[in-house]
């Protein structure tokens, strides 16, 4: 028997996606590996088809090295990183030139053995992403968003009651009496034969004349529908709606005994623990005082109930709406004390709150647009309305702008004609420190007011932000920020943090991706401020390529669920993840991650500033 | 090279004339020489006293450990094991369990011939060893070593006019030579540090896979020495 000296098996294990091994395929690959130590002078011995080996996979454990394989460029790795599986994979020798920047071990894995894990999904999924540098993105596609996709089994409490066909309709009626529910499941030999409700204790019973004494069965609904209980409430609720039924059986998934029930007013119930719940509390609040009440158990709805990735994907989004009522209800609030306003405006909401991106921590990024440049009386009176909101806003948990983008600043309280100037100053003189000031207020939405005026200005706008120069410029900007990885493909922290080993996802990753979304949707016309929005909505002839947009997409997913779990797990509002928090697999993503934004950020300069950064 | 090889030769006391295999130890090229890294796990430091509660070692030739050769044993021993278990870890009632101390030394000598060993602390390991051939009665067998210790204090010695307190332990080398830190202490996991240590030393001497073993005679880290009593 192969013996596997523990700090083998530590590295193996740790490695995505090896780690998803189970011990027996992990026993095997190790028995057949070799470990290297490659220095710059043994490397032509050690790696390479002139040692005479058959192919093997390599897996880098410590030093620095680079590697191209065939007709790609060359790259640089380091720990955690793998090569040479491109021949594995295909049966076919590519080229492989290594050099060594700095010595260290490598692991060695024999072709067969390594062939024979590809029938595992997560290990064949893993390297074919790795070679096409697509975000592994599996759990994106598997989850769609929802807080209805608990399973059932975490969502039933309570044991079924149930009955046994020949027992007579009273008995039945006073069981379902002394237990209190509204439906009684009839069984024979533990497997379910029928359903009796309140209902058909009417309309079959007691409408129809039947005597008490008949066996139950003779009124109950043969073969119910049903539901196995590793389905999802979702399941459960679309079969519900689909035969408008209001109660459910739910079956083990293997003996097919009935386990518990979902009723519709489960689902109701189910509901209030849902981030959705506090959307439609906020809409009824009818004071200042209600609304910040509500507002304020935000933090602690999310915390409670968003425990799935697909909850963090729509969980900027269910804040950003929140944040847009708020809003409405304070315009609403001010207008019922001081009456409507006698002319038209919309309010701006830019930012993160526009993207649809909110967190824990973003402040409020808004502004006012008026129809006319307004008279004394006019302008007070908006002066008075944005001061109320912000601070209304401010008092509901979300922050005042620091860098005062708010609609209380008048300078953020701009006539429509004022606007389109604005705009067409900024697109003459894009120059580095007015992009800084801009960039937010090109993604903007209205959030409350008049929409039409807010389309008008798009409009208008619209053409002037697509000139090549003001994209050049902006292009430009995009590449001040690089993602944060050093030439050997390393982590890169931030300086000065409390801990070693944190990156600002938000700067250094989402908002490069943002700039990116941004620039080519203002060049193809796309007026839809939002990322995920404007990668989707970018038209045929976008010089963004579809499968390039799309795995934008997914990187932008998944680091927003990086940082929402971040900031719910630890109960904090900064966006700086410690790596080390991170499993092997995401740190694996979070790498490739950055490589292809790398990547996206110099197309966007070939695209658009003709090569020049 | 050869002028090398020539002082090492002259001026190694032990060397005596007309021995082919030490000449062919010695001679051989890294990228031909197998390596066996050995370790042992004892119950006391004094080698009279010592006894084997596990051993373990890893074979590979020109920095690559074939990872198969991976070999561990805990030792069935009645010898009190004093302080050490809080180092290895092995308690009276694992090695009770263990494998007769002749079965695991019956291997070691099967995988001895023309095999070179990698050591760190030779003269401690190889003491216990002779001991125990000793009182086994076993028949002698000749080996050939690389102390990874004596390795790290010619380096050390190069950088140091005294050498530091501590800076020679396997974790030490291990750390300065930016290899990974061997879990616990444990035969196996220090056999195979030994062996990756010994690798990057080699490396970091300038040898390259062409060398032969000659090269280091000047750092006093190869070594022979007969375990067990002659018996012609």
């Amino acid at each position: 028997m192969t013996v596997v000296a523990q700090q083998v098996a530590d590295f193996v294990t740790a490695s995505a996606p090896f780690d998803t091994l189970d011990i027996d395929s992990l026993t095997n690959l190790l028995s057949s590996a070799e470990l290297l130590y490659v220095t710059q002078e043994n490397l032509n011995t050690l790696i390479g088809p002139q040692i005479g080996q058959s192919r093997r996979v390599y897996l880098i454990q410590s030093g620095q090295f680079s590697v191209s394989v065939g007709q790609e460029s060359q790259r640089y790795v380091s720990e955690g990183d793998y090569f040479g599986f491109q021949s594995v994979l295909d049966e076919r020798d590519y080229s492989l030139s290594v050099t060594v920047e700095n010595p260290g071990l490598i692991y060695s894995f024999e072709a067969g053995a390594f062939k024979a894990l590809l029938s595992h999904q997560s290990i064949a999924g893993f390297f074919h992403g790795l070679r096409h540098d697509v975000l592994q993105n599996q759990a994106i596609t598997d989850s769609k968003s929802m807080w209805l996709y608990k399973p059932l089994n975490e969502v039933t409490e309570k044991q079924p009651i149930s009955a046994d066909g020949n027992t007579s309709i009273q008995q039945a009626a006073q069981l379902m009496t002394d237990n209190r529910v509204s439906s009684l499941l009839i069984t024979q030999a533990g497997q379910l034969v029928g359903i009796v409700t309140d209902r058909d204790l009417r309309s079959r019973v007691v409408a129809a004349g039947i005597a008490l004494s008949n066996p139950v069965s003779s009124v109950m609904t043969p073969s119910p529908a049903h539901v196995a209980n590793n389905l999802t409430l979702f399941d459960a609720m679309a079969l519900m709606t689909e035969k408008n039924i209001h109660h459910l059986p739910i079956l083990d998934k293997e003996s097919h005994e009935p386990v518990g029930m979902v009723t519709a007013s489960d689902i109701v119930r189910h509901q209030r623990g849902s981030v959705l719940f506090i959307i439609g509390e906020l809409s009824k609040a009818d004071s200042l005082y209600a609304l910040t009440r509500l507002a304020w158990q935000i933090p602690h709805y999310f915390s409670a109930h968003a425990k799935h990735a697909g909850d963090y994907d729509i969980a900027g989004k269910v804040l950003s709406q929140a944040t847009d009522i708020m809003t409405r209800k304070l315009i609403g609030f001010f207008q019922k004390e001081h009456g409507k306003a006698d002319m038209m405006f919309s309010w701006l909401v830019y930012g993160s709150q526009a993207r649809e991106d909110q967190t824990m921590g973003s402040d409020q990024d808004n502004a006012l647009l008026l129809a006319e440049p307004p008279t004394k009386a006019q302008a007070a009176y908006f002066a008075a309305m944005a001061d109320y909101v912000c601070k209304g806003l401010g008092m509901c948990g979300i922050k005042l702008c620091s860098g005062n983008i708010m609609a209380s600043n008048p300078e953020l309280r701009l006539s429509l004609t004022q606007a389109v100037k604005q705009a067409q100053q900024w697109v003459n003189a894009p120059t580095k420190d007015a992009i800084m000031h801009f960039n937010i207020f090109l993604d903007v939405r209205c959030a409350a007011g008049d929409v039409g005026l807010f389309k008008s200005l798009q409009r208008q706008r619209m053409p002037l932000l697509k000139q090549s120069l003001f994209l050049a410029a902006l292009s430009r900007h995009a590449n001040e920020v690089s993602v944060p990885l050093s030439l050997f493909q390393k982590f890169t922290y931030e300086k000065g943090g409390k801990q070693k080993d944190t990156i600002d996802l938000k700067v250094r990753a989402v908002a490069l991706i943002n700039n990116i979304a941004r620039i080519y949707a203002l060049a193809s016309g796309v007026t839809a401020p939002g990322t995920l929005a404007r990668l989707s909505l970018l038209p045929d002839n976008s010089e963004l390529s579809t499968k390039d947009a799309a795995n934008l997409r997914d990187i932008w997913i998944f680091l927003n669920r990086l940082r929402w779990r971040h900031q719910l797990q630890n109960n904090v509002a900064d966006n700086s993840i410690s790596v080390s928090s991170l499993s092997s697999i995401e740190k694996h993503q979070l790498k490739a991650s950055f490589q292809a934004i790398e990547r996206a950020q110099k197309a966007i300069v070939m695209n658009f500033s003709g090569g020049m950064a | 090279m050869v002028l090398q090889w020539l002082r090492a030769f002259l001026s190694n006391g032990f060397f005596r004339p007309g021995h082919s295999a030490l000449k062919r130890f010695k001679g051989a090229t890294i990228k031909d020489t197998t390596l066996m890294s050995i370790d042992l796990e004892l119950t006391s430091l004094d080698a009279s006293k010592a006894e084997i509660t596990s051993f373990g070692w890893v074979c590979g030739r020109n920095s690559n450990i074939a990872l198969e050769s991976s070999a561990y044993s805990v030792v069935k021993t009645k010898a009190t094991l004093g302080q050490s278990p809080v180092i290895h870890g092995l308690t009276q009632d694992n090695i009770s369990k263990g494998a007769m101390i002749e079965d695991v030394l019956h291997k070691f000598i099967k995988q001895l011939p023309d095999r070179v060993l990698v050591i760190h602390n030779a003269t401690l390991d190889l003491a216990v060893l002779d001991a125990v051939f000793k009182r086994l009665n076993l028949p002698a067998q000749e080996v050939f070593y690389i102390d990874t210790l004596q390795l790290a204090l010619y380096q050390l010695k190069k950088e140091h006019e005294v050498v530091p307190r501590n800076s020679a332990t396997l974790g030490a080398c291990l750390q300065r030579a930016g290899l990974p830190e061997a879990p616990q202490h444990n035969a196996l996991e220090d056999a195979m540090a030994a062996l990756l240590l010994c690798y990057a030393q080699l490396a970091a001497l300038g040898l390259t896979p062409q060398s032969c073993l000659a090269d280091l005679s000047h750092t006093l880290a190869l070594g022979r020495k007969t375990l067990g009593e002659r018996k012609d």
